[in-house]
């Protein structure tokens, strides 16, 4: 659609107006008189900026700082957590000294050979079937070992906050554990004063192990409660470590005695374990 | 009518509000892109009607109390571009794309060497001057190129 060019009285009008702005450009570049009403409107300005601002952008970002901030004090806790355990893990020894060993001495033993630090490395729980650990024979887990290098880790033993828990049988980016309970799965143990010794196996059930011996060769002076530990000899556990009480006594025939241990560490217990290489 | 009103001052708040925050990055560069000056002149050469002297040169004296610069500074400028461009609106009919381009990126590059004149005249540059004519006339193709390539979109097409 044409649009109509502007008629000389149009032209006039245009003139008039371009000359009164002039004028009043002249007179405020002259003269304050306008002052007054661009200072009150500039204040009004920054007023309805900073209140629109308030509203709108400050709260969204109130919100999103409590968000963030709620998120942060999340990962401190759960990072303060694991550095928590980390700590247990790595004084493990001297922390359960009293329930750990048969008697004090050990503890000082163990820091000043210092095996433990040579060969030692935090894991995590990557994998485990709580329905198999409570009902079948194979009891597995798999752990992801943290900063190993090219080392062989192939029975390494496995502990957590409250003791051992097994052996690492499987290499690669995840590791395989054999629990203690596992049926395959064998610690030679001994009693609080020294005088027995046996290789006790998994009993298929969660927490139990079991050892068989025969009563003609060893003494039989076992009592409910009594408490058994690593005797170090099969070279992959630490010994003089507790490993359990003695829950039952069985006498299977007249030369075979079984003894039940029911475990004082559970691999439910934490996600975060100790690997040592000795 | 008030609604129109009302989406035009919007429009104009905005628009100076974006002039405001990009000068400083380009002044960086002697460079002057006087944003809401082109913003109503295209305003002005897509209209369907003639928009008065008065419309104008209030829409001028609303942008000088908005960007606190002296009274009249764009109203006299705005004007001046309504008058041209109603003037030779059928005439644009007959120019290219980029004809147009070139009227508008001088009307721009004249807005900026009045602007100086009025504002920095102690320090008047011509090196901005020339920098800012050259880069309103790009960016005025620039915005021509994009309603020609782009024109699904509805009224960009110029």
């Amino acid at each position: 659609m044409a649009r109509n060019t502007p008629t000389p009285g149009q032209k006039i009008i245009y003139f008039i107006f371009i000359a009164l702005g002039i004028s009043i450009l002249y007179i405020d570049i002259n003269s304050k008189i306008f002052s007054n009403v661009k200072n009150n409107f500039q204040s009004y300005k920054i007023t309805s900026s900073f209140v629109i601002k308030n509203i709108s952008v400050n709260s969204l970002k109130e919100f999103i700082e409590m968000m963030s901030s709620k998120q942060k004090l999340l990962n401190e806790n759960t990072l303060l957590r694991k550095k928590l355990d980390e700590s247990y893990l790595k004084n493990f020894l001297i922390t359960k000294e009293n329930s750990f060993f048969t008697d004090h001495t050990e503890v000082v033993k163990a820091i000043k050979d210092d095996f433990v630090i040579e060969s030692f490395h935090f894991a995590k729980l990557k994998q485990i079937d709580p329905n198999i650990f409570n009902c079948c024979d194979r009891h597995r887990i798999y752990i992801e070992i943290l900063d190993k290098n090219k080392e062989n880790f192939k029975e390494a033993a496995v502990f957590n906050l409250n003791g051992i828990i097994g052996q690492v049988v499987g290499n690669g980016s995840q590791n395989e554990v054999i629990l203690l309970t596992d049926v395959k799965s064998s610690i030679p143990i001994k009693n609080s004063r020294g005088d027995f010794f046996c290789n006790a196996m998994g009993s298929g059930r969660a927490n139990h192990i079991s050892c068989t011996y025969n009563q003609l060769v060893w003494i039989d002076e076992h009592e409910i409660g009594d408490s058994y530990y690593s005797s170090g000899l099969g070279g992959i556990y630490p010994k003089n470590i507790k490993l359990g009480e003695l829950s039952s006594i069985e006498i299977i025939d007249s030369s075979n005695t079984k003894l039940e241990i029911k475990l004082v560490s559970s691999p439910l217990d934490t996600n975060l374990f100790g690997v040592i290489k000795i | 009518m008030i609604i129109s009103l009302i989406k035009k001052t919007i429009l104009i708040i905005l628009v100076s509000y974006l002039d405001y925050k990009i000068s400083y990055g380009l002044s960086k560069i002697y460079v002057i892109l006087p944003l809401t000056f082109l913003a109503y002149s295209f305003f002005l050469y897509k209209s369907d009607s003639n928009i008065g002297p008065f419309e104008s040169f209030a829409t001028g004296m609303f942008v000088d109390l908005l960007t606190n610069s002296y009274f009249g500074h764009n109203a006299i400028l705005f004007c001046f571009a309504s008058y041209l461009i109603n003037t030779y609106s059928n005439t644009f009919k007959l120019f290219s794309y980029f004809q147009i381009c070139i009227f508008f990126g001088a009307s721009a590059t004249a807005y900026v060497g009045f602007s100086q004149i009025i504002l920095n005249l102690y320090n008047f540059s011509y090196l901005t001057l020339f920098l800012s004519g050259i880069f309103n006339t790009i960016f005025c193709i620039f915005i021509a190129i994009l309603s020609v390539y782009f024109t699904s979109i509805p009224g960009r097409k110029i």
